[in-house]
């Protein structure tokens, strides 16, 4: 048991350490880094040539760079921010709560969508494209569009477009697992003698699709971070998605680092989670 | 049964609409009296000096008390903090007297050693100020303060139009700069939650009256939301949680004329202008054959005839733009040049003009004098509609010469990287926008030494001779003080950029704006800042 | 058996419909009527214009061949290559399988956005439309695989432990022999992803536009046309903007029948 907890750590430990490097040589070598907008500007032009000028002595090696700002990490420090010159910290941790609100209600909301959905329909003889199409129309929709939909209608919000995204994959994925299951003789068995549904869910359908269940926790969280950074800009939520877009269109280092890690650590929690969820099942 | 299994279904979506409800984006509650309109991002300082983003220029404008006022209507200087102010003959002293009982938004008096002390600081290379550029040396500019009274700026050269520039220099107390919350003028910040909204109040010790003898400003104060989208922007508008838009795109101009006929305007040409460029850098790594296409008049000309201005207006800017020529829009009407004579969009003068330079047709394809086809890609900035639609009407127009186009569109920070670095690009489509009608303003673009001369940036000497007519043009207009010697110099310019088509002009962009008919004290005009530069004036009408 | 057959039939009907508008004489997905802009369905323009006038029903159609192939080549490239891993990592020594999904998970959570960027400032300025839509796909399959191969390690994991495999594997079986019985019951979990990034990647497609990188004007990309949906001033102007985001849906459900039955 403590073992596979010191293994979770040293694997976030990895984890972070590659993101950093990545998303750093990433940002780096992205075309920009080493420009502002406001170079055009005949009034801002040379003040910003300046600061660039500065930058670019800063970041000329690589390594050095990486040395930076993993140094600034160690020590609990995540920089300053290219863009407002105000400490990362002070930029994230008002964001970080209206993220993760949204984030966790809308996995919940999603996830109870989905499965009751998927419940329902599973068990019907006949259903199909039926119960499918809702989830596909969802799917179709891009998210931009949803959100500028619900703008327009006035009514829904982040939550809702979030948890219907959610859901709607989670449906595709849970209706296969659970139309497979029914299908397992146990189950089959069960039916024919007349068990009832509540019972028949808790003790038979519940532990045979459970490992399953850790895989779908671990796909849920990334859609809901990939779904973060449109649904965020579109809809005006002062959430993390919003700070990343802005810090990547500005080529923001300190601040877009920050923000992936905590993405990478979102991840990693949920693998670790559907890890443990498969951990008690085996138990 | 049925109903009993869809039942959890139903009560989730039931809870789904309800906890949706509560996670609307929050706007804050305007308070009585209170203004309110959008801005797209956080101001990224409230320092008045340090001012180098929009969004930080607009709480600046709005809170700011200057010595001298630019009244973009009239397009004249006023005195504000100042009583008046006098430019010594040679140009180079400037003497302003301030009134009497100035106060800051705090009580304390506002003496003349306040805005001496505001002047020097945003002079000093450490403020970083941009503000500092326009003294063109601002390490040997003397701010002197005689008396309490008088603030004396003394000059080492004559600077064109230096008035204006008092309009952007906050003055603010002495040795203790607040970062707006304590300001001279009519608002000061009260209130700013990070990525949702700043909150202006009114400044109760700004001493200015109405005509009619009502105190200023007339709105107890302003509540700048932050806002990125747009659709976001016209639905606040829509619901009256904003009094104004600036910068409307035509497309929602048009909505909101259907929706609510009596809340839009079109203030005719704005001083901004849309214009493509092609690379004449020396530095560039393209090949030798395109370049000699680029640097070649009669290419450039051709291609600014086959470009159909009138569909670019009609078709993408729904009619609210007007077909340009020239940098200097007729919104300026003191430094347009009326009598330009321009290439106008002419398919069959382009063809001929070709062939005359010794490009040939092959099919549909046209190809230089050694066989090269004529193909090229234009560059523009991702996730502007209006120039993705511009640059792909473009493309069909020189297609009908035989010229190739590749439209290309690239975010910001990677387009400015090629503009202004590496100089890999062809040709590229932008706009400028002009917050200022004296073309001195536009130095920079002009100046074949400046660095944002875009289509060859920052040339040794001038390339050809007419970029160093047009050097010299430019450089008598700004130290002439003559004002007929500087229109006849920027005519002059005017005429050499229409012959030459280093920046093949496209339109002039209409201002287009949403006033709520509650607003009352609006005088739109085209210079920035278009809505609310009388925010004294500014205030709600009583509802009912 | 004519009925399960029938979503095949209408897809390829639908195939066949688009590739006879795009082709016929005179059909072109970039011609500007530029005195129609925005028309409404008419004789010469049937689904309508676009804001430049081009034809809707032309371009709509030539965005079904080329999004959706491209869509759907980077979909079946991304979930091949999600099975071999996940399913890799399940039946490899445990090492391995822990190396693997470290490697997804950091795919995950890396901004993958400025690879894009560097690949658009890799790509000649003046590469064809279509060559750098092929590009955008195939950049896309290659970074879409991570999520899809964690969810199949898991259901591989699960296979593994199944009662027919230990005795498979108690019986003898090894290696690819076992690869060749894992695949096959895999098919279930593989369905959904290779459906669900079919519209993954219309969209993201067309979000790259906005880093230079997708397909480039005048080419149709469907992408582009869901996009238009986000502006409500457009859609007060012309209900056909709903009409790509419809024919989506069509076609997804068509594929979701058809794998259904398979």
């Amino acid at each position: 048991m403590l073992i596979g907890l010191f293994r979770s750590v040293a694997r976030a430990f990895a984890l972070m350490l590659l993101v950093m490097i990545g998303a750093t040589l990433l940002v780096r070598l992205a075309p920009g880094y080493l420009s502002d907008a406001r170079e055009m500007d005949a009034r801002y032009g040379n003040t910003v040539r300046a600061e660039l000028a500065q930058e670019d002595a800063q970041s000329r090696s690589l390594t050095q760079m990486l040395a930076r700002e993993m140094g600034g990490w160690l020590r609990g420090n995540a920089g300053v921010s290219r863009q407002f010159g105000v400490p990362v910290g002070q930029l994230i941790r008002p964001r970080l709560v209206v993220t993760g609100a949204l984030l966790l209600r809308s996995l919940l909301l999603g996830w109870a969508l989905a499965l009751s959905a998927a419940l329902v329909s599973s068990t019907r003889r006949k259903s199909g494209v039926v119960w499918q199409a809702p989830s596909t129309l969802l799917l179709a929709i891009p998210t931009a569009a949803m959100a500028t939909l619900c703008l327009l209608a006035g009514s829904g919000g982040p939550v809702m477009v979030m948890a219907m995204l959610i859901a709607a994959r989670d449906f595709k994925f849970l209706y296969r697992i659970l139309r497979q299951a029914w299908l397992e003789p146990h189950l089959l068995h069960a039916r024919a003698q007349g068990i009832p549904m509540r019972r028949l869910l808790a003790v038979h359908l519940a532990p045979s699709i459970a490992s399953q269940l850790g895989a779908l926790a671990g796909l849920s969280m990334v859609i809901a971070l990939s779904a973060l950074v449109p649904v965020e800009v579109l809809l005006d939520v002062p959430g993390l998605g919003q700070l990343a877009w802005n810090a990547a269109m500005n080529r923001d280092l300190p601040v877009l680092l920050a923000v992936t890690l905590l993405m990478a650590l979102a991840v990693t929690a949920s693998g670790i989670l559907s890890g443990q969820t498969g951990a008690w099942e085996r138990a | 049964m049925r109903m009993g299994r869809l039942a959890p279904g139903f009560l989730l979506a039931m809870l789904a609409a309800t906890v949706a409800k509560y996670c609307i984006a929050q706007v804050p509650a305007r308070l009585p009296g209170e203004l309110a309109w959008t801005i797209g991002y956080d101001p990224k300082t409230f320092d008045p000096a340090k001012v180098d983003d929009i969004d930080s220029e607009t709480v600046r404008y709005l809170t700011a008390g200057v010595l001298l006022r630019f009244n973009r209507l009239t397009q004249k200087l006023e005195p504000r903090l100042a009583e008046s102010w006098n430019l010594s003959p040679d140009g180079r002293t400037i003497t302003f007297k301030l009134r009497g009982g100035l106060r800051f938004s705090d009580g304390a008096a506002l003496t003349a050693r306040d805005a001496a002390w505001s002047i020097q600081r945003v002079l000093l290379p450490a403020a970083g100020a941009p503000v500092a550029e326009e003294f063109v040396a601002p390490a040997s500019v003397h701010v002197d303060a005689p008396n309490s009274q008088t603030v004396v700026v003394r000059l080492p050269q004559r600077v064109a139009g230096i008035g204006k520039v008092f309009d952007e220099i906050a003055i603010e107390p002495a040795n203790r700069p607040s970062e707006g919350h304590v300001t001279s003028g009519p608002f000061y910040v009260a209130e700013y939650q990070r990525s949702q909204f700043v909150r202006l109040r009114r400044n109760p010790y700004y001493g200015e009256r109405d005509g009619s003898g009502a105190a200023l400003p007339r709105a107890s104060g302003v509540l700048l939301d932050i806002v990125e989208n747009p659709e976001e922007r016209i639905r606040l508008f829509s619901r009256g949680e904003s009094d104004l838009i600036d910068q409307l795109s035509s497309e929602y101009y048009e909505m909101l004329r259907q929706k609510a006929p009596g809340s839009v305007r079109d203030l005719g040409p704005s001083l901004n202008t849309e214009q493509i460029w092609f690379n004449q850098a020396p530095a560039s790594p393209l090949p030798a054959w395109e370049e000699a296409w680029f640097r070649n008049q009669s290419f450039r000309v051709a291609v600014s005839q086959a470009i159909q201005r009138d569909d670019l207006v009609r078709l993408v800017y729904l009619g609210h733009a007007t077909p340009a020529y020239s940098f200097i829009s007729p919104a300026n009407a003191d430094w347009y040049n009326r009598r330009l004579a321009a290439p106008h969009s002419d398919l069959a003068a382009a063809q001929d003009g070709l062939r005359r330079a010794g490009f040939r047709m092959e099919g549909t394809h046209l190809l230089d004098a050694a066989g090269h086809p004529v193909k090229f890609s234009i560059l523009t900035n991702a996730g502007n509609d209006a120039r993705l639609k511009m640059a792909t009407l473009i493309q069909q127009d020189l297609a009908a010469v035989g010229m190739q186009v590749n439209v290309v569109t690239l975010d910001f920070p990677a387009l400015i990287e090629r503009l202004m670095h590496t100089q890999d690009y062809e040709a590229c489509l932008l706009g400028l926008e002009n917050v200022d009608v004296d073309p001195n303003e536009m130095m920079n673009i002009w100046l074949s030494s400046s660095p944002n001369h875009q289509w060859n940036p920052a040339e040794k000497t001038p390339a050809t001779a007419w970029e160093a007519e047009i050097d010299k043009e430019m450089n008598l207009q700004a130290t002439s003080q003559k004002d007929a010697v500087r229109k006849q110099a920027v005519d002059r310019v005017q005429q050499i950029v229409t012959d030459e088509e280093p920046f093949i002009y496209l339109v002039y962009p209409n201002v287009l704006a949403a006033i709520s008919p509650r607003l009352a004290g609006a005088q739109p005009a085209v210079i920035e800042p278009e809505l609310w530069w009388n925010v004294e004036d500014l205030r709600l009408r009583r509802t009912r | 058996m004519r009925i399960r057959l029938l979503p095949v039939w209408l897809l390829v009907a639908l195939a066949l419909g688009a590739s006879a508008i795009v082709s016929r004489p005179g059909a072109s997905y970039a011609r500007q009527d530029r005195e129609h802009p925005l028309a409404g369905a008419s004789l010469t323009h049937p689904a309508g214009a676009d804001a430049l006038g081009r034809d809707r029903l032309v371009r709509v159609s030539a965005a079904l061949l080329l999004s959706l192939a491209g869509a759907l080549a980077a979909s079946a490239l991304t979930t091949a290559a999600a099975a071999g891993i996940g399913a890799w990592a399940a039946f490899a020594v445990p090492g391995v399988a822990w190396l693997m999904m470290l490697v997804c998970d950091v795919f995950l959570a890396l901004p993958w956005l400025f690879l894009l960027m560097m690949v658009r400032s890799a790509l000649p300025l003046r590469a064809s439309p279509a060559h750098s839509a092929v590009i955008t796909f195939l950049v896309l399959a290659a970074l879409g695989w991570p999520a899809c191969a964690r969810a199949v390690y898991r259901g591989a994991l699960g296979l593994k432990r199944a009662d027919w495999m230990m005795q498979a594997r108690a019986s003898g079986m090894r290696g690819k022999q076992l690869i060749r019985q894992v695949l096959p019951n895999l098919l279930p979990l593989l369905l959904p992803q290779f459906l669900v990034c079919v519209p993954a990647f219309v969209i993201a497609e067309a979000n790259l536009g906005a880093l230079g990188l997708g397909i480039g004007e005048p080419l149709p990309s469907w992408g582009g046309m869901l996009l238009e949906l986000d502006n409500s001033a457009l859609l007060f102007r012309t209900q056909w903007v709903y009409f790509p985001v419809v024919l989506l849906i069509l076609v997804l459900l068509l594929l979701e029948a058809i794998l259904v039955e398979a």
